[in-house]
């Protein structure tokens, strides 16, 4: 796998504080989202857990030795969640998320768009099959974890393109 | 209320008994292919554990542990023959149900062939065809009559001789005299003499 791409800001020490002033608080804070999903994207993350994570290379640049203070990566973490990129699976605690670096629909796409191409419309998929596939190592959605795979399949059904056959199972149209 | 229900039965309806059937045995491909997945892990992991004892001089152990590889390895074979079968079946019935629906189709497209043909009787065809041949030949009538009370046999005649003035007038001038040509030379070509004779004999005689 190629090395992630940090952005500028990630070498910029005063990203790792947030900033008092709005308008430059704003920009730092979609920085700092886009910097998580693209993170999360490059190794296939779906799920983020807050204690890992703020030790990890993502929060903290052992480089500069900068680190983003815990409350900092909740601030950040919420705005997400605004923004429905991610989901708390414990609202109270807020310890664990789940990450959609690609929204439910778009993930629907993707999938619906390589069962035309294999033609595969009419044909009944295990959900296994296509995240583990062999037929779809090349394929972004390999190794996709269930509960966005049923969410993404979700919205096919509502576009009356796929029906689920319990969680195991697909059918494409 | 009651379309809302009716749409939620017509959604489920599209998901056949086989399709169930086909799901069925896919997932038993997918369980095969996770167990087959499984000893490929155990045969590697044994195969060093093997490597280990050898080094440590342990022969008996090695062996025994090479013995369980070797079965093992058999056990994926004979997975790979039962993953083959099923999907085989899984295929089968697919195509079966791909059949079923080209019969469908070809039944529908006949009865829709059939109906047409109840309309298009090859009487009227044949009415229809008469009458086309009565109007055009009607039509042909009226432009005779149309054209035959401005045109008679003389007018014709008479448009023929002014074409023919118009096509000579447009052509040159051709001498009326003789052309004298030149002579033909006298100078003998042994090779091709026969021929020459024989030309002139063609000559005298025309």
């Amino acid at each position: 796998m190629a090395e992630f791409q940090w952005p500028w800001q990630y070498n910029f020490p005063p990203f790792f504080t947030i900033q008092p002033n709005k308008d430059t608080q704003a920009k730092q804070l979609e920085a700092w989202c886009l910097l998580v999903l693209s993170y999360c994207r490059h190794r296939r993350q779906y799920s983020l857990d807050v204690t890992d994570a703020q030790d990890s290379p993502l929060f903290h640049n052992k480089k500069i030795d900068r680190k983003l203070p815990l409350d900092a990566v909740y601030t950040v973490l919420e705005e997400l969640r605004k923004k429905g990129n991610i989901e708390w699976t414990d609202p109270k605690k807020r310890n664990r998320c789940l990450i959609m670096w690609r929204t439910p629909e778009e993930w629907g796409k993707i999938i619906y768009q390589w069962v035309t191409s294999n033609g595969m419309n009419n044909t009944v998929c295990t959900t296994y099959e296509l995240v583990n596939g062999d037929d779809t190592t090349s394929q972004e959605f390999h190794g996709m974890e269930s509960w966005l795979l049923t969410r993404a399949l979700q919205t096919l059904q509502l576009e009356r393109k796929a029906e689920l056959m319990g969680s195991e199972g697909v059918k494409f149209f | 209320m009651g379309s809302l229900f009716s749409k939620k039965k017509k959604e489920e309806s599209r998901i056949t008994e086989q399709d169930k059937a086909i799901l069925q045995l896919k997932q038993q491909r997918d369980k095969l292919r996770q167990y087959q997945k499984k000893i490929q892990a155990n045969l590697d992991r044994e195969r060093e554990v093997a490597k280990r004892l050898l080094k440590d001089g342990k022969k008996e152990k090695a062996k025994l542990l090479l013995k369980k590889k070797r079965y093992q390895e058999n056990m994926l074979q004979k997975t790979d023959n039962q993953i083959d079968q099923v999907e085989k079946m899984a295929d089968d019935i697919e195509f079966a149900s791909i059949e079923m629906k080209v019969m469908e189709g070809l039944k529908k497209g006949n009865d829709c062939l059939k109906e047409m043909h109840k309309i298009m009787s090859l009487e009227d065809v044949e009415k229809i065809l008469d009458e086309t041949q009565e109007a055009v030949e009607y039509q042909r009538e009226i432009d005779d009559l149309l054209a035959g009370g401005i045109l008679t046999d003389e007018d014709e005649e008479a448009v023929l001789a002014e074409l023919d003035e118009i096509t000579k007038a447009d052509l040159p001038q051709v001498p009326d005299e003789d052309v004298s040509l030149p002579e033909v030379p006298r100078d003998r070509i042994p090779e091709a003499e026969a021929p020459k004779e024989r030309q002139r004999e063609l000559v005298a005689a025309s």
